[in-house]
């Protein structure tokens, strides 16, 4: 209280009661200086500190070039080292690099060797439980889509899941032969659905590109094993429509084993002589390669067709 | 023409929507082509469907033209039903035989009308080979009610069977046996699988839906639309590692394809409610009741994106990936014998 009086004496109009107050400006003065002066400090050890850190990073930076520039030299110099002897005594690496030369062949041959077994059209891939077969189909020179089989090797083996559409009758295959003999398995369903994608290709086909052909009234069912349909037959004076109504029995051929062809009545004797040569045509050759000789011979006007 | 007949097609014709109009009625086959095309779709649809009723009363259509064009409209619109699958067995292992179209037309037929005259049924193929079967009911006093027909749709060859829910239960039974009758087949079940899509109920059931199987030659990918991302250089991807092997589990378990169309799944469960010791006993001797739906207007779709997002560890739970290959979306988890765990149970 009396150092803080000395410097500061009330001045002599003021009533008694104010050395109180003023005593507490004081004191609120000097926390004020005090605080002040530390904040300073403060600030001081700050900028110390934060140059302190730039020192070193420079000092760091400095140390990560001359660093750098080591290795680059060292780099160099094996480099200049390999080339020097590059034309004879080092073995290992020449050694790595046939290794590598060796292996990539093998890689080559094996993957070469898998696309041969799937253009085959019946290819397997061992899973953890059992094997997967693709069975790819093909018909008339064309890769048609590939149906897979997902068989576990348990006693019994069984099928866990498989892509074959459900017209084809896998189960009764399964029954007859996958516990027995698998090759026959694989053989007998490989030729089922061959023969369904042979038949299904023909009919589209058949309705793509000779459409103007065709009369109309298509029959058909999911497994293309029947197809009926109208189509015109021209002769020099007229067309005839004829129906012909093809029936596929074996499920593993794409060529009908029945086919009836079938006019109206009231048609030239020679027309019904046509139909027969027609039926028996179907019979033995594939139906757009049938239709092409028809074309043909649109084309080409004679009557000995 | 009979007045039903006449309000049968105008009410038909005033349910699709009137951009589709001109399409239905060719696709109908029934109306000469030269007035269809005359026919004028810029009034309103009251005016375009009497002149529709109208054509029709020149042409002198019948109940069965008019029941084609019902059949053509809800082959047009078949999203609208649910579809519930029925699967069909053999009573023995026969040959496979050709499937002849008027055979079972005639055998369908008299079947059902062999218990209940008061039936129109009707027929129609369509290019996929789908053979759509409309039966309008009617009792033994009350004339058939065209408004609330059943459809059935059935693939030859196949032994699966698609009928939408109609309200009628009680004729089920008979329908169901007719199918058999009419196709060769020995029994019949209703499969736990229904959606609105038909197109991915036959998908599932015809194995046509894309399922991944471990080959030597992997189908080359189709090339995505993959818009090239900004890559900062800066940024690095802490989780790239496990963000790639969630996209190739998700690949295994649902190949690359489009994924059929359901829109719900359900699980019932039958289990024991499992909590600490600390609860009451008593509660534990019974089953916990318990319905799980999950819901989506593509239900697949959303398990496969589940895993990328985030939102779900990969590889995600079999009981919902198995909804494609087991072909159901309602499932009865009980307890498996022996073991306190959940277990899948199928009927």
């Amino acid at each position: 209280m009396e150092p803080s009086r000395a410097y500061l004496s009330p001045p002599s109009f003021l009533p008694a009661c104010l050395p109180g107050v003023l005593s507490r400006l004081e004191k609120l003065e000097a926390r004020a200086r005090a605080l002040a002066l530390k904040q300073e400090e403060a600030e001081q050890q700050q900028r110390q500190e934060v140059a302190r850190l730039r020192a070193r990073i420079k000092q760091l930076r400095r140390r990560r070039d001359e660093l750098k520039g080591k290795v680059s030299l060292q780099q160099a110099a094996l480099g200049r080292r390999e080339e020097a002897t590059s034309s004879g005594a080092e073995p290992v690496p020449t050694a790595r690099v046939q290794e590598r030369a060796l292996l990539q062949w093998k890689v080559e041959t094996v993957e070469a060797m898998l696309r041969v077994f799937y253009l085959t059209g019946i290819s397997g891939k061992l899973t953890e439980r059992g094997v997967c077969f693709c069975l790819s189909t093909a018909y008339d020179g064309n890769y048609l889509d590939s149906y897979y089989l997902d068989i576990v090797i348990t006693q019994p083996v069984r099928i866990h899941r498989h892509s074959v559409p459900i017209f084809i009758p896998l189960k009764r295959i399964a029954a007859k032969y996958l516990q027995t003999d698998v090759r026959c398995f694989l053989a007998t369903l490989s030729a089922h659905l061959n023969a369904y994608v042979g038949r299904k290709y023909q009919a589209d086909y058949l309705q793509k590109h000779f459409s103007a052909f065709l009369g109309g009234h298509w029959q058909k069912n999911s497994l293309y094993n029947m197809l009926a349909f109208n189509y015109d037959v021209t002769t020099e004076s007229s067309t005839f429509p004829f129906r012909v109504k093809l029936l596929y029995g074996d499920l593993d051929r794409s060529l009908p084993t029945e086919a009836s062809v079938s006019c109206k009545e009231d048609v030239p004797a020679s027309l019904l002589e046509k139909a027969a040569t027609h039926s028996s045509l179907f019979m033995n050759m594939a139906l757009h390669k049938a239709f092409d000789t028809f074309r043909k011979a649109a084309e080409t006007p004679d009557n000995t067709e | 023409m009979d007045v039903t007949v006449a309000e049968f097609i105008r009410r038909t014709v005033l349910k699709v929507p009137r951009s589709h109009i001109p399409a239905l009625l060719q696709a109908w086959g029934f109306l000469p082509a030269a007035r269809l095309q005359a026919l004028d779709v810029r009034p309103l649809k009251e005016a375009i469907a009497e002149a529709v009723v109208q054509l029709c009363q020149e042409n002198s259509a019948s109940i069965k033209e008019a029941a084609v064009l019902d059949i053509v409209y809800n082959h047009t619109f078949q999203n609208k039903r649910v579809w519930t699958v029925y699967q069909m067995t053999k009573a023995t292992g026969g040959e496979t035989d050709i499937f002849d179209f008027t055979a079972f037309k005639r055998k369908f037929k008299r079947r059902i009308q062999s218990s209940l005259i008061n039936v129109t049924i009707n027929f129609k193929e369509f290019e996929d080979n789908a053979i759509w079967i409309r039966i309008a009911w009617g009792t033994s006093y009350t004339k058939p009610n065209q408004y609330k027909a059943t459809y059935v749709v059935y693939h030859s060859q196949t032994p699966y069977a698609f009928i939408s829910k109609s309200i009628n239960r009680s004729n089920l039974p008979l329908l169901c046996q007719a199918l058999i009758v009419a196709s060769n087949y020995g029994d019949i079940r209703e499969m736990e699988l229904r959606s609105h899509c038909l197109d991915s109920l036959k998908d599932i059931v015809f194995k046509r839906y894309s399922q991944t199987f471990q080959t030597h030659h992997p189908k080359p990918l189709q090339e995505r639309n993959v818009a090239p991302e900004n890559v900062d250089p800066r940024l690095i991807q802490e989780d790239k590692s496990e963000k790639e092997r969630i996209q190739r589990v998700n690949q295994e378990v649902f190949g690359d394809g489009p994924q059929p169309k359901l829109e719900f799944a359900q699980y019932k469960l039958e289990t024991m409610f499992k909590s600490s010791p600390k609860m009451v006993n008593v509660s534990e001797r019974e089953s916990f009741r318990c319905l799980v739906k999950f819901s989506s207007p593509h239900l697949l779709e959303a398990l496969k994106s589940l895993a990328p997002a985030g939102m779900a560890d990969a590889p995600l739970s079999p009981l919902l990936t198995c909804i494609p290959h087991k072909a159901r979306n309602y499932f009865k988890i009980k307890e498996r014998k022996g073991v306190l765990a959940a277990g899948l149970v199928s009927p």
